[in-house]
């Protein structure tokens, strides 16, 4: 089914979802290979297929789900790990959609690892979120001591510009680093109801439509600090959690805004490796 | 045999004893407790100076939704996790720390929870090592069979008490105009206490993003009056 043909079906079908549940896993590990990074492990099953449009000093990996959107009952688990000594960044060929959900839930269950010397960079494209969503996203890194991390997660709330309102959407995100076993930085939120109300709240959204949270975990965290507060609207934030954790948060009024502001930051903090497909 | 009139004597509750935890909690979230909480203004600051608060209404709203979405809802959950105690509060704090939202955030409660931590443990000879506040605070109410929901609910209200003193010094508010927004913040502080109860460690999150753009910004706000 086309990403088109199942986002119309979402839209008009009646409450007794006769839409096909979505199951997909991915399980890639990486490893060194010279100066290079290459694939060690490679599985998936139902929805997921991965492009690997290029291996050089990172493995680039494009996940790709299929079933064209997320929608009640559907379940994604992926699970990358960017063994010792290589490099990898996995990213998504488009948005990924949350439609409409008449009973249960959309999950999706991200886990993955950064081993000792290794450099992960998860780099999704933005989620957008339609009214009547229904989604429980968990997404849990494990690092080693001295491994590196780029982390961003871009989160649309409606497509305002197209005059799509979220009323009723049920949203439960999850964000969990851990390093060498301890907790090193998490975050999440539960949001349910009337999303343009919640995010019109002057300590929530303050009316924005859009939010990326990011994690940078580098030694040279420290030396990005400034440059990144001046890349920052007004309604973003960057602060220094540790020598080498930097967080973002950063809300704009829509996607293409919020587009805006974090290319710049993505390109400076993955040293202009930012997969292809954030550029279609 | 006739009828006798109740009294207002006869019909009144008898009077309940004075719960002596509920005076100590009070003194443990009074401003005069020398944990230092006036240098605080947990992004409020920047809020101002962005004209996001400009008055008592528009301070009010954004109090309302730190406190029912933001660390007023956080806060209360650690207190009540490390009131229960399943977890160790060294596990606990280790977890508050990595929840922390910007670094004036941490520091906040890294500090205030430390000088409670210190004087509450020599006063009252509680174990209590450096915490985040919300964590020494729930650890202490343990400790001394307090009510965790009581200890909650004053919290927020010395939270909320704080910054609208804060905002005080902040922006053109007279001090009735301030006790009223207190007054209409308490019965959400009651509710938050209440509701919190009811959460787990898997219940964590915090949606007030702007509140915490907010204290991210701050670290480089000119000019300032306070630590956060």
């Amino acid at each position: 089914m086309t990403l088109h043909m199942r986002e119309k079906q979402a839209a008009t079908l009646p409450k007794a979802n006769i839409l096909p549940r979505a199951r997909g896993t991915l399980d890639l590990t990486t490893k060194p290979r010279g100066d290079r990074s290459a694939i060690d492990r490679l599985r998936t099953s139902g929805c997921v297929r991965v492009l690997f449009p290029r291996s050089e000093r990172a493995v680039e990996a494009i996940v790709i789900n299929t079933s064209g959107g997320l929608t009640g009952g559907d379940s994604l688990s992926l699970a990358a790990v960017a063994g010792a000594g290589s490099h990898l960044t996995l990213t998504t060929q488009a948005a990924e959609r949350a439609y409409r959900a008449s009973a249960d839930v959309a999950r999706v269950e991200t886990r993955l690892a950064a081993q000792a010397g290794s450099l992960l960079q998860w780099l999704p494209q933005e989620l957008i979120l339609f009214e009547g969503a229904r989604l429980r996203r968990r997404l849990r890194v494990d690092m080693a001591a001295d491994a590196r991390l780029l982390l961003a997660e871009p989160v649309i709330f409606g497509r305002t510009a197209m005059g799509e309102r979220l009323r009723d959407v049920v949203f439960s995100d999850r964000i969990a680093v851990w390093r060498d076993g301890a907790p090193l930085y998490l975050d999440g939120l539960d949001l349910r109801g009337d999303l343009e109300s919640a995010m019109a709240r002057p300590a929530l959204g303050g009316g924005a439509g859009a939010m990326v949270s990011l994690v940078y975990v580098a030694p040279d965290a420290e030396a990005q600090l400034a440059p990144l507060r001046d890349m920052m609207p007004e309604t973003g934030g960057v602060s220094l959690m540790r020598a080498d954790l930097l967080v973002v948060r950063l809300l704009a009024s829509d996607s293409l805004e919020l587009r805006r502001s974090l290319l710049p930051v993505l390109d400076r903090l993955s040293r202009d490796t930012l997969p292809i497909s954030w550029r279609l | 045999m006739g009828t006798v009139a109740p009294t207002a004597m006869s019909t009144a509750t008898p009077p309940m004893p004075i719960d002596h935890t509920l005076l100590t909690l009070t003194q443990w979230l009074s401003p005069a407790y020398p944990v230092g909480a006036f240098a605080y203004s947990h992004g409020l600051e920047t809020a101002v100076q962005a004209g996001w608060v400009t008055d008592a209404a528009t301070l009010e709203a954004w109090l309302r939704d730190i406190l029912s979405d933001g660390s007023g809802k956080t806060d209360a959950l650690w207190i009540w996790l490390a009131w229960r105690g399943e977890h160790p509060v060294a596990e606990l704090d280790a977890l508050a720390r990595a929840w922390s939202p910007a670094q004036e955030r941490l520091r906040e409660a890294e500090r205030q929870g430390a000088a409670f931590a210190k004087v509450t443990a020599e006063v009252w000879g509680l174990d209590l090592p450096p915490m985040l506040l919300p964590v020494a605070l729930g650890a202490a109410a343990r400790q001394m069979g307090m009510d965790p929901e009581q200890a909650a609910a004053l919290y927020l209200n010395a939270f909320a008490g704080n910054l609208i003193s804060a905002a005080q010094r902040l922006m053109p508010l007279g001090q009735t105009a301030a006790q009223g927004v207190v007054s209409r913040l308490t019965p959400l502080c009651a509710d938050v206490a209440t509701s919190t109860g009811a959460l787990t460690l898997d219940d964590m999150s915090s949606s007030a993003f702007l509140s915490d753009v907010a204290a991210m910004r701050h670290e480089t706000l000119e000019p300032r009056l306070f630590q956060s």
